[in-house]
């Protein structure tokens, strides 16, 4: 494709036992993340979208092996990450490239540190990036960039606003130069008109340092904004991944379709003319995934006659003609969808 | 107030035929570092079948004022300083606690954005739908249950025969809000509140939950007041928008009026700042600068005028706007400049030009 590929995920799984009774004996497994695979090119910011208990952040968390994964691999610019020791230096060195920014910017601050320690902090880890003397400068720039008053440096977070303590984040996460920013619902908290000050901030950062991102988030007006390709994930899976446009605009998954509908767009004279696919019932839980494909059990496309497929048969992700292109998707009868009149 | 607990409240109407009138509401919080204006004189009016958003950013006062209408303002430190909310021809506000509480719940409902916290962990949801009816109806048990599993029905919970001895914790969030519903609906109020009823849902369920609370209103006819951040979900449902900032509302309008033809600076910024989900929005969004005002210190004049691009010398002086009547009484916005070039540059045409 355009560029080289930053980050090669493949079928990435993570289980997590559920333990019952005094000796914590396993009864059955939670399947958070059950065979994800991708590729993430230079610069470009791939955006996963999905209902809460769907993995996508669990997956953040394998891709900056804060979890070790049950079984799967990841390339991270040439080097197999989980075969790294998980102290060792190889791995440390490769931390410094692959940096997160959390959703919560009132619980991922330490409220007894200042903005100068927070941002400074992984300087402590990796002193090399920044000499101890060269560090309070170095801190005053990166709160430059991200857009706060450099001389705030010795305040504490409870000082700052919501909006401005995210920006607190977004410079620790950038403090070490990385390559790979994880950002796990990094607008969901703030307030509208904060939230567009904070998605132009992160767009501004992408192009002047070269970063590539993972943007996780469940509000699929954002994601289109700010990516270039869109992964939608269901019950640990990729259901469909394609370009922006591809997803946005020529959706082949009754998923993709369903969750796109029920968005409300912010124009009242469209209220009629979209027609909403309301789905039934919740997402079942991962700890008992239906067989099959997995939403067959809320497919609102599904016939009598494709159930026999639908309820045995697992989809894999393959290419599907979409009208104007192909994109991949996970259905056995994947096809356009059109939700607009 | 004549309150018949049998009495359907569907039955009360109010001389002028509005279900609910609020007059120059003020709310202040006297903390320790100061006197916060949280509402600074808010009048809006409800009428029957009608949903009515307050659309707002957090510290906006918008459930500041349903709490006050409510009348479960946390006193201290808030208390209510003016004006009249004025519900079938009775100032509430006028009431002793004791006949405050027969509205409450009977004829003016609330339900909240996060459920779970809302409902009692230590109750099963039953139990706690039918206290509704054991209190203000002096119902049974056993015939509190009856009606508790028939509002669970109607809310569509599956199962709810079997489901209404289950604990809060046993449902996911989205029917812990239809249990909220239930909960509000139970003994057929004229007016519901919906504080950010969806927030804290996913995308999918959120449309469920809309779709039932609409259901609902097209069968009881009672009035919706919907508290919300989300333009998304205003567009769909409302009939009516009252636009909040800093403890003022400053826009007023029909749903149509307020997304064609925005008059107000903060309505123009707000919507133009929304990424949409059906059109690539490329490049930078047009976002408000700067951060909602500190109610403990308001600047002078609008208290908009900090962030808005079209301020001049008129708005950082002297009192704010005041709500002022527009395109025959149809519609009201709050700003000094609202006849000046570059904000009526953005009727008719839309957003696109700046």
């Amino acid at each position: 494709m355009m560029t080289e590929v930053l980050l090669e995920a493949r079928d990435l799984v993570k289980h997590y036992p559920i333990k019952t009774g005094i000796i914590q004996h396993v009864t059955g497994w939670v399947r958070a993340v059950d065979g994800v695979s991708f590729d993430l090119h230079k610069g470009e910011t791939l955006g996963v979208v999905g209902e809460s208990g769907c993995g996508k952040s669990t997956l953040g968390r394998l891709l900056m092996r804060l979890e070790e994964p049950t079984s799967g691999s990841l390339n991270f610019s040439g080097v197999d990450m989980y075969k790294q020791s998980p102290t060792g230096s190889a791995m440390r060195k490769l931390r410094r490239d692959i940096q997160i920014i959390f959703q919560d910017p009132y619980t991922s601050l330490n409220p007894r540190m200042t903005v100068g320690d927070i941002v400074g902090e992984p300087f402590d880890i990796h002193p090399d990036v920044a000499p101890k003397g060269s560090r309070r400068t170095r801190v005053q720039e990166l709160l430059d960039l991200v857009g706060l008053n450099p001389e705030h440096i010795n305040r504490y977070p409870h000082q700052f606003s919501g909006g401005q303590r995210q920006r607190i984040g977004v410079a620790r996460g950038i403090a070490l130069n990385p390559k790979l920013l994880i950002l796990d619902e990094p607008v969901s908290a703030l307030d509208v008109s904060v939230q567009a000050q904070v998605v132009n901030l992160l767009e501004s950062l992408q192009s002047e340092l070269g970063l590539s991102y993972i943007f996780i988030a469940h509000d699929l007006a954002v994601v289109r904004h700010i990516s270039t390709r869109v992964a939608v994930m269901y019950l640990g899976r990729i259901v469909e991944i394609g370009n922006e446009d591809e997803i946005y605009e020529r959706p082949t998954h009754p998923y993709t379709q369903a969750l796109l509908s029920a968005v409300p767009v912010p124009d009242p004279s469209l209220k009629d003319s979209r027609k909403q696919i309301v789905l039934a019932g919740d997402v079942p839980s991962p700890a008992n995934p239906p067989g099959g494909c997995r939403f067959h059990t809320r497919c609102w496309r599904m016939t009598k006659e494709q159930r026999q497929t639908c309820a045995v048969e697992i989809p894999e992700l393959a290419t599907h003609d979409d009208l104007v292109g192909t994109h991949d998707s996970a259905c056995h009868f994947a096809q356009v969808h059109r939700i607009e009149e | 107030m004549a309150t018949n607990e049998s009495t359907s409240s569907n039955q009360w109407v109010s001389s002028n035929g509005r279900l609910l009138d609020v007059e120059d509401l003020h709310v202040e919080f006297r903390t320790r570092e100061g006197i916060a204006n949280a509402i600074n004189g808010v009048s809006f009016h409800l009428d029957r079948h009608e949903t009515l958003a307050i659309l707002g950013e957090s510290g906006s006062g918008k459930s500041v004022t349903a709490q006050a209408i409510m009348g479960i303002l946390d006193t201290p430190p808030g208390f209510v300083t003016g004006g009249v909310v004025n519900y079938c021809g009775v100032d509430l506000l006028g009431l002793k606690e004791k006949e405050r509480r027969k509205v409450r719940g009977a004829h003016i409902a609330m339900i909240f954005q996060d459920a779970l916290s809302s409902l009692n962990p230590c109750f099963p949801v039953g139990w706690q739908i039918a206290e509704m009816f054991r209190i203000h109806r002096g119902m049974t048990k056993a015939n509190a249950l009856k009606q508790a599993i028939a509002l669970m029905e109607k809310v569509k919970i599956p199962g709810a025969r079997e489901r209404v001895k289950a604990f809060p914790h046993q449902f996911s969030g989205g029917m812990r809000q239809r249990i909220m519903i239930a909960m509000a609906i139970a003994l057929d109020p004229a007016i519901l509140i919906a504080d950010e009823p969806t927030t804290a849902l996913d995308v999918t369920v959120q449309a469920q939950i809309m779709d039932l609370l609409k259901q609902i209103q097209e069968e009881s006819g009672m009035g919706l007041i919907l508290i919300t951040h989300d333009l998304g979900v205003v567009a769909n449902v409302a009939d009516r928008i009252a636009v909040m900032y800093a403890g003022r509302m400053v826009e007023s309008a029909m749903v149509h009026d307020v997304y064609a033809n925005p008059r107000h600076p903060y309505t123009i910024g707000l919507l133009e700042s929304v990424p949409r989900m059906d059109a690539k929005s490329g490049g930078v969004l047009p976002a408000i600068g700067g951060l909602p005002p500190n109610l403990l210190a308001m600047p002078e004049g609008c208290p908009f005028h900090p962030r808005c691009r079209f301020a001049a010398e008129e708005c950082r002086q002297g009192s704010p706007p005041p709500l002022t009547e527009l395109d025959q009484g149809s519609r009201y916005a709050a700003c000094w400049r609202l006849d000046s070039p570059e904000v009526t540059a953005h009727i008719q045409g839309g957003s696109d030009d700046d």
